[in-house]
């Protein structure tokens, strides 16, 4: 079963690729059209570049406040972060982007695309990351709460010697994921006019009408940045290993 | 240094772990034995003496004085301590040498460097010094005991307090932890275990507490109740066990 099952899914994937990589590489590309347009690529993408890393850092604060919310013993904080999670899990992330921009920011007369777009992207990848952290806290076993117990530990001490450097070595996969989907995120914050990646090729497509040759470099551009993410991943995960 | 329980009650939601039990254990006790059927109450019993647990009520005294209720104000208690638990409890993502050393730095305020010796000191008397850099998943049971053995009295405690330390063990290993245990109550350590050894409770302890249903059936010399119980259970329990 195992060996059919491998060779089944080695033929159909390995076909798929062939095909679609066939089928893109075959189609005739007018490069001379987005030629010009160079300079918007490469700002677009630092662009991305940079609203990814300050959202990364945001939601990965904004993910560890509401998980802590979630944990407290206080019916409170616990109420109203579960609310914010479920509020931003259960809502599009362009809705909260426009609303972010057209309703909050002006009430509070803030004008910064950049700002706006960085704080919505942070709170909605904070929100998931919350959760995936929740689930790392949760699955320590409760033998290790009784062991730090028992040698004197007070609460702060078990999370911070015991909970959370088990916790990172779980988390650290489905983070990683996250982190990724926030990248590719950055692309909705074309509808507050943030010039991204994204924002520059649909211009350079409207100037060009070169679909294909506006939208391709996409592809490189948004896997470069998620790529090493997922290779920081795979190696933290094996420095944070301790199963032998 | 004398412990006295009165009235001492604990019930979970619908099951009353501990009945009100009253023992009074004297200066001279050095070895207590809680024995009796599974689920009678020697782990609950173990740990309110502890301060693992508070009380639903009634109270422990120790030298006469009432132990505080709550959590943080049992911690002082608990750090005077040292815990033993069945299934070792050691913290996984640490080497076994680490594991001794953090309770030292963390709670007891010792220098790092004092606590690497006494860490050197406990596991070789233990007969690990090959194994100071391994992880918990690299050992067997009967290592990770003697591990979890040594971070419990590498701060010299008042009471040495053991749950059930052999259960998850084979035989070999078995005998391996309870040597060191017996090496222990020779060098003048006080304990209190709880044990499904009979064998073992009978020669290392000098008074034996049986529990069953959550309350105290016999209290006693160890030797005197081994030899002549007094009520109808404990003879039909203890000849049971040692038919085998």
């Amino acid at each position: 079963m195992k060996t059919f099952l491998g060779i089944f899914v080695s033929v159909v994937l390995g076909a798929t690729f062939c095909f679609v990589f066939w089928v893109v590489a075959s189609h005739d590309y007018q490069w001379d059209a987005i030629a010009p347009y160079k300079g918007n690529f490469i700002s677009g993408w630092w662009t991305t570049l940079l609203i990814s890393v300050i959202a990364l850092v945001g939601s990965i604060l904004i993910g560890a406040l509401l998980t802590s919310g979630q944990l407290s013993p206080w019916k409170v904080p616990r109420i109203l972060s579960r609310s914010f999670v479920e509020i931003i899990r259960g809502t599009p992330l362009l809705t909260q982007i426009l609303i972010g921009y057209y309703l909050v920011a002006p009430a509070i007369g803030w004008d910064s695309r950049f700002g706006v777009g960085f704080l919505v992207l942070s709170c909605f990848s904070g929100a998931y990351l919350s959760e995936i952290f929740r689930g790392g806290v949760e699955s320590i076993p409760s033998s290790q709460w009784l062991s730090a117990k028992a040698i004197g530990f007070t609460d702060a001490q078990t999370y911070r010697f015991v909970v959370i450097p088990q916790a990172i070595r779980r988390v650290l996969p489905a983070s990683a994921g996250q982190f990724a989907n926030l990248v590719k995120d950055s692309s909705l914050l074309f509808v507050i006019s943030v010039h991204e990646f994204t924002m520059q090729a649909r211009e350079v497509n409207a100037n060009t009408y070169a679909t294909f040759e506006a939208y391709l470099p996409l592809i490189f551009g948004y896997f470069i940045l998620t790529f090493p993410i997922s290779l920081l991943s795979r190696s933290l995960e094996k420095r944070f290993a301790y199963e032998h | 240094m004398s412990i006295e329980t009165a009235s001492l009650t604990k019930h979970y939601v619908e099951t009353k772990a501990i009945d009100n039990v009253s023992v009074s254990i004297g200066d001279d006790v050095q070895v207590l034995a809680l024995i009796g059927p599974s689920g009678g109450g020697k782990s609950t019993f173990l740990r309110l003496i502890g301060g693992l647990e508070s009380p639903t009520s009634g109270e422990v005294m120790v030298n006469g004085i009432k132990l505080p209720v709550g959590d943080s104000a049992l911690r002082e208690w608990r750090k005077k301590n040292g815990f033993l638990f069945q299934s070792f409890n050691l913290f996984p993502h640490l080497t076994a040498e680490e594991n001794v050393i953090l309770p030292l730095v963390e709670v007891h305020q010792s220098s790092r460097e004092d606590a690497k010796n006494r860490a050197q000191e406990m596991l070789s008397r233990f007969g690990l010094t090959k194994h100071l850099g391994k992880k918990p998943g690299q050992l067997s049971g009967g290592q990770q005991q003697r591990v979890a053995l040594a971070r419990a009295i590498a701060n010299k405690p008042q009471w040495l307090l053991l749950d059930e330390p052999t259960s998850a063990l084979d035989p070999e290993m078995k005998a391996e932890v309870l040597d060191l245990i017996e090496e222990l109550q020779k060098s003048g350590q006080k304990i209190i275990l709880s044990t499904h050894e009979m064998g073992f409770a009978r020669r290392a302890s000098d008074h034996v507490i049986f529990l069953s249903d959550g309350q105290k059936l016999e209290e006693g010399n160890a030797e005197e109740l081994f030899e002549n119980p007094k009520t109808a259970e404990v003879k039909l329990f203890l000849e049971k066990v040692m038919k085998w």
